[in-house]
């Protein structure tokens, strides 16, 4: 009788240390794939980084997010250093759509977009944004463009998202401000950003 | 008993504790094996008949261990690529040709022996048809890549790279090819007599496009302009449709953003159009950004050199900063069948720009620049006599 109670009671602290260790990231260690494996790319600094706290560890991860440069020209990744989670393509979206604190670069979220959801099948992330994305939007293909690449490149980043799907209030959508053709999952556009 | 049944409670709360915390771990993304890595695949190294790594001695055992495909598909430009990888235990040495027996890319895999991987894979079927592993001797092997049509040198890249224990990726092998732009001939004469011309001014009805500080809207001043380029290329001879001749939408109220683009799209590729031009105003968050911008997809090999033409053109005649050509996936210019641009005649957001383009004489300054650029257009596209 004992014994099978302090079987349970192991049982549940056992239980009870992994699901906690999800909570507050310490004792979990989630696949972070960000390396990323063209060494040329890798090489190219990266500039306007902000956040960078002294120590890299273990309950940290980097992250690139793609910010516009002031010329609307050019993409530029900015490289955050954020607690561990499992889920770190959100939070590179979250970071995107809060914008950049750099004041050499431009956010081109429209203001008001909230990130409704992501998900990621078969290395196509799904990308879900309220309707701000196109009611909030100036127009103009140069901030399509940049919006989109800068969804696209930021999210790309991860190993195993190989193309992205942007919605709307849960749909496809073929366009955002009347240019571009975004109806099928696109990859990551190399050009754009600025070497 | 008792046990039983504080085992049952505790067995549903830690259920229900879970059911809080499934969703998130669902969001940690998962690697499956069919699909190539490196998403970031321009600016690899061009090893074409090159030396990729210092072989580690090559061992009988290193083997070709599987092969995956993915279609590329630029955001930005639009255009598709095809990136096939080819796993090997050990750094392999790779040289490539494009003279099979055919339309044929054909790799010579020096250092590794066709292993697990699969003896022939279908590809895209758009791009390449399928690739093939063969035996060469105990030591190499050749992967045969057919091919629709024949490919130029340029419209293919073949590399190789290191393993990379961190994320689990053996030595690879990787083959990029370009989606080949379709051999089109075109015919064109100089001049703008009696050349059918589609002037597709942007937006229009419910969508205004973009709209500048002083409210003035990008509808309007595209029709203007297109207004201009209509009455000046009809002086010179040439028929001229619009998408649009007035402020509504092409396609007819709510119609959806698609429904608009299309329509305007079926009246150049209806009408047989010998070229395509679509004018917009730009726009973006900082006002100082201003200057002209004109956009190609190219889809033959005309559209680079019409784009640089209107370009110039404008830049000529407006005098605004001059931001360049570049390839994007601009829906219209994508979906017309003829070589098509769409130009970007300046920024609305820009306060000194918007007062410009709302005024008589720099829409016809910005007219005059189409014009012109459509003239040298077709004086440049005969000089290479429908030529590709």
């Amino acid at each position: 009788m004992m014994f099978r109670k302090r079987i349970f009671l192991f049982i549940m602290l056992l239980l009870m240390t992994v699901m906690l260790g999800g909570c507050d990231n310490t004792t979990q260690q989630p696949p972070v794939p960000l390396q990323n494996e063209n060494p040329q790319q890798q090489a190219a600094p990266i500039e306007g980084g902000t956040v960078t706290p002294s120590s890299v560890g273990q309950d940290t991860m980097k992250m690139t997010v793609y910010y516009s440069t002031k010329d609307a020209l050019n993409l530029v990744g900015e490289q955050y250093v954020v607690p561990k989670n499992t889920h770190p393509a959100q939070t590179a979206m979250e970071l995107l759509v809060a914008g950049t604190k750099n004041p050499e670069l431009i956010s081109v979220v429209p203001a008001g977009t909230k990130l409704r959801n992501i998900s990621v099948k078969e290395h196509i992330a799904y990308v879900d944004f309220s309707d701000q994305l196109v009611k909030n939007n100036k127009g103009g293909s140069a901030s399509e463009i940049l919006l989109v690449a800068s969804i696209v490149n930021t999210l790309t980043e991860f190993h195993d998202i190989k193309k992205v799907q942007i919605l709307v209030e849960g749909k496809k959508i073929d366009t955002i401000s009347g240019h571009m053709d975004i109806g099928e999952p696109l990859s990551r556009s190399e050009k754009i950003i600025k070497k | 008993m008792l046990n039983l049944r504080r085992f049952r409670s505790i067995f549903l709360s830690l259920l229900l504790f879970m059911m809080f915390f499934v969703p998130q771990i669902s969001m940690a993304e998962t690697l499956d094996n069919n699909v190539p890595d490196a998403s970031p695949a321009a600016s690899v190294p061009i090893l074409k008949s090159a030396i990729s790594l210092p072989m580690a001695g090559a061992r009988a055992t290193n083997q070709l261990n599987s092969a995956r495909w993915l279609v590329h598909k630029d955001a930005v430009e639009g255009t598709s690529k095809l990136r096939l990888v080819i796993d090997t235990s050990d750094p392999v040495i790779v040289s490539s040709t494009l003279d099979g027996n055919g339309p044929q890319l054909v790799l010579d895999i020096k250092g590794a022996v066709v292993g697990d991987v699969d003896d022939s894979i279908t590809l895209d079927g758009q791009i390449a048809e399928k690739v093939r592993f063969i035996k060469k001797d105990g030591n190499n092997s050749q992967a045969v890549v057919d091919l629709p049509a024949m490919i130029d040198d340029g419209d293919y890249k073949v590399f190789t790279l290191k393993s990379d224990t961190a994320n689990k990726k053996s030595f690879r092998v990787v083959v990029d090819i370009n989606k080949p732009v379709p051999k089109v001939v075109y015919n064109f004469t100089p001049g703008l007599r009696n050349k059918v011309i589609v002037i597709d001014p942007g937006h229009g009805g419910s969508d205004p496009g973009a709209i500048g500080p002083n409210k003035v809207q990008e509808k309007t001043v595209t029709l203007a302009v297109a207004q201009k380029v209509k009455a000046m290329l009809e002086n010179a001879g040439a028929k001229v449709l619009m998408t649009r001749q007035t402020d509504v939408d092409v396609y007819g109220p709510n119609a959806s953003a698609v429904d608009e683009l299309k329509a305007r799209t079926i009246v150049a590729n209806n009408n047989k159009a010998d070229v395509f031009v679509s004018i917009h105003i730009n726009a973006f968050s900082n006002p100082t950004v201003g200057g002209t911008a004109t956009y190609y997809y190219q889809k033959s090999n005309y559209d680079a050199l019409l784009a640089n033409c209107i370009q110039d053109g404008l830049v000529a005649t407006g005098g605004l900063q001059d931001r360049g050509t570049y390839s994007a996936g601009f829906y219209v210019i994508k979906r017309t069948t003829m070589p098509s641009i769409l130009a970007e005649l300046g920024f609305i957001s820009n306060p000194a720009e918007e007062k410009l383009l709302s005024t008589y004489q720099f829409q016809q300054q910005m007219a005059q620049g189409i014009v012109q650029g459509l003239d040298k257009f077709f004086s440049q596209a005969a000089k290479r006599g429908g030529g590709l």
